[in-house]
């Protein structure tokens, strides 16, 4: 699909020796593949609008965050329903909504993203680390998975963030550190069962070292479970740090979509200035769907077929 | 491994846990920045006097004497005295933890049946639309982050529509009512289910998709299983068939519903705080918003302890029903 575009295969010939890497080559035509499918397009051009907003937001948006807006008569429009100068209509306190929504697409892109790789590091170091070495380590390191999985999430962030510092990184870098327990704990049991074939018991024989097979034999084998959990985590990642910006727990002054919902429901108003609560609402819902579905699609596609172990122990 | 041996060392660790659950939120919340005295100097307190309040309450003390008071009062069931409110923390917490129950046992227990029901048809026709596509708006009522799909609801049914209330428990006529009334009976009106329905819904929609999902796979799974072919060969009504399927498939959701369970507890705070729900995860979020600490470290226990214990639960349970548990460890 992707070498039918003229510029793309361009660019991936200028890049052949890094394009013929494997992992490059799986990425690519795990894609290709995937973009076949109609439903995961679907999904895909969603995620890739949301980045997109995230990048240029701020800078499309026509009114500033913090922006009051006033009338012609110089009194500020409160919660004004939508017209063509404010397709989404004002807040009760004259900032438009339209432009809040461009905006509030950077920190939930930041969330995401950040929280996804902090969970699938930790996750595949925890897990390959586990599963390969066994012995003393892997018992060490699943005791503290385990742990990991007595705790709380919610409950736990909120008294963390509040007591330690009420910031937007902090808020995310609490949830990544508790989520890494479900891909660490599904990857030790998917290198349990490659590292007992044949093709690393041969690497072993020619005395290949144990990083080396590591990167070279057992990761490329569970990267697609690393793709889906990379998906799922990025998926919770957007639900939890909003749900906690709803609290008001994490600083109110990103202007994310979780503080949006804040201020639209702390204003008392929330059923009369329906535009200023439903779109944020919807935004963060279809984001959070499109990853997970996106990750579904990778897996199926990749012969994992529907695992929906996957999707109990994310969470 | 013998079955007693297993028994008695699941207990032993599970009170060990709650140990260090306790400890640990006992180290948590002394190495806090600031206590509630540095509360009372902002306020404009007397320095005298704060240190008499400090002398009170045994602020003063040595760390290994205020922990093992800790200990030995948390064992005894006292958690101290809400700084808030001034009333002992379990009283406060007691009324609030019942309000959570009725919420969400009820709730769950009721997607699990919905989920198991519309897992159970969506599985049992491979390849027909609902299979292939039926799964997909429950995936996107899973998705929905549970304080949106509670705001929606709250916008849709409560202030468009006005069917239903947009929050708390029952209201102040309800409340007059009964005020002398024994403390459950205003559980038993319709005034309350007339609140609890949406909260209730929010809850339900929130864990729907995890029973529809493995549903859906067990369904696929069991069918293809020897004595189904032999049900349809000797002509088994499809009803009769369907209750086979079932009782096989429904082994994976039954493993399931505990854990929910013990999610729910901890992710029953946004539902709570949306639609002004007096439970313990609105307290928690009053009480850590007010730096109540005897409140957030009751109610942190609490929640620690009733994972902790449910998965204890759990496994005795599992022992029983299923011997090869207990026997082979783990």
């Amino acid at each position: 699909m992707l070498n039918r575009i003229p510029i793309l295969s361009r660019v991936s010939e200028g890049f052949s020796n890094a394009g013929n890497h494997y992992a490059i080559r799986n990425f690519r035509n795990a894609l290709g593949k995937m973009l076949d499918s109609r439903m995961t397009m679907v999904y895909a051009s969603f995620l890739v609008f949301v980045l997109l907003l995230g990048l240029v937001g701020p800078w499309i948006a026509p009114y500033d965050a913090t922006d009051r807006i006033r009338g012609e008569d110089g009194e500020l429009l409160r919660g004004e329903p939508p017209s063509l100068d404010h397709p989404l209509g004002t807040t009760e306190v004259g900032y438009d909504v339209f432009s809040r929504m461009l905006i509030g697409a950077r920190p939930t892109a930041i969330s995401g993203l950040l929280g996804g790789t902090i969970i699938i590091t930790i996750g595949s170091l925890v897990g390959i680390t586990a599963g390969y070495v066994g012995g003393r380590t892997e018992n060490v390191l699943m005791r503290m998975t385990d742990l990991v999985y007595g705790v709380p999430l919610i409950p736990t962030a909120i008294v963390l963030i509040a007591f330690f510092g009420v910031g937007f990184i902090q808020s995310i870098l609490v949830i990544a550190f508790v989520l890494w327990r479900g891909s660490a704990r599904v990857l030790r049991s998917q290198v349990l069962q490659i590292k007992e074939r044949e093709f690393i018991l041969a690497s072993k024989a020619t005395g290949t070292s144990t990083p080396r097979i590591i990167m070279k034999h057992i990761f490329p084998n569970v990267a697609t479970m690393a793709v889906m959990f990379f998906a799922i985590g990025v998926g919770y990642t957007i639900i939890i740090q909003a749900g906690l910006s709803f609290l008001g727990v994490v600083d109110p002054f990103v202007p994310s979509w979780g503080v949006m919902m804040r201020n639209a429901y702390a204003s008392g108003q929330v059923g009369n200035y329906w535009w200023w609560s439903i779109p944020p609402g919807l935004m963060i819902a279809f984001t959070v769907v499109s990853t997970f579905m996106f990750g579904r699609s990778y897996e199926r596609i990749s012969g994992g077929g529907d695992d929906e172990g996957a999707m109990v122990q994310a969470g | 491994m013998s079955k007693v041996r297993y028994y008695v060392l699941r207990t032993l660790q599970t009170v060990f846990m709650l140990w260090l659950a306790a400890t640990l939120l006992f180290i948590l919340f002394r190495s806090m920045p600031g206590d509630f005295t540095d509360r009372m100097l902002f306020a404009g307190a007397d320095p005298a006097a704060v240190e008499a309040f400090r002398e009170d309450w045994g602020l003063n003390d040595p760390l290994y004497v205020q922990y093992y008071r800790y200990i030995t009062n948390l064992a005894v069931g006292n958690a101290g005295v809400s700084l808030e409110y001034r009333v002992p923390v379990i009283q406060y917490i007691r009324m609030r933890l019942f309000n959570s129950f009725i919420l969400i046992a009820p709730g769950i227990t009721f997607a699990y049946l919905l989920g198991s029901l519309y897992g159970l048809l969506a599985g049992m026709k491979r390849g027909s639309i609902i299979e292939k596509y039926g799964i997909i708006p429950i995936i996107f009522l899973g998705a929905f982050p549970s304080f949106v799909t509670a705001i929606f609801l709250i916008v849709i049914f409560a202030s468009w529509l006005g069917w239903f209330p947009t929050g708390g428990l029952i209201t102040a006529d309800t409340r007059r009512l009964f005020a002398d009334a024994p403390w459950w009976r205003r559980y038993l009106t319709g005034d309350f289910l007339w609140h609890a329905a949406l909260p209730f819904t929010a809850v339900v929609c929130r864990y729907l998709f995890l029973p529809s999902l493995i549903m859906r796979t067990s369904v696929f799974e069991v069918q293809g299983q020897g004595f189904i072919f032999y049900n349809r060969i000797t002509g088994l009504p499809a009803v009769n068939r369907l209750r086979h399927i079932a009782k096989h498939a429904s082994l994976p959701v039954i493993t399931l519903y505990p854990v929910s369970m013990t999610r729910a507890i901890g992710g029953l705070v946004l539902i709570e705080i949306v639609f002004n729900w007096p439970g313990i995860g609105a307290a928690l979020v009053d009480g850590v918003l007010a730096r109540d600490y005897p409140v957030v470290q009751f109610v942190f226990f609490l929640i620690a302890a009733f994972i902790i214990i449910a998965n204890y639960a759990v496994d005795i349970i599992y022992g029983i029903i299923d011997p090869r548990i207990a026997v082979e460890g783990e």
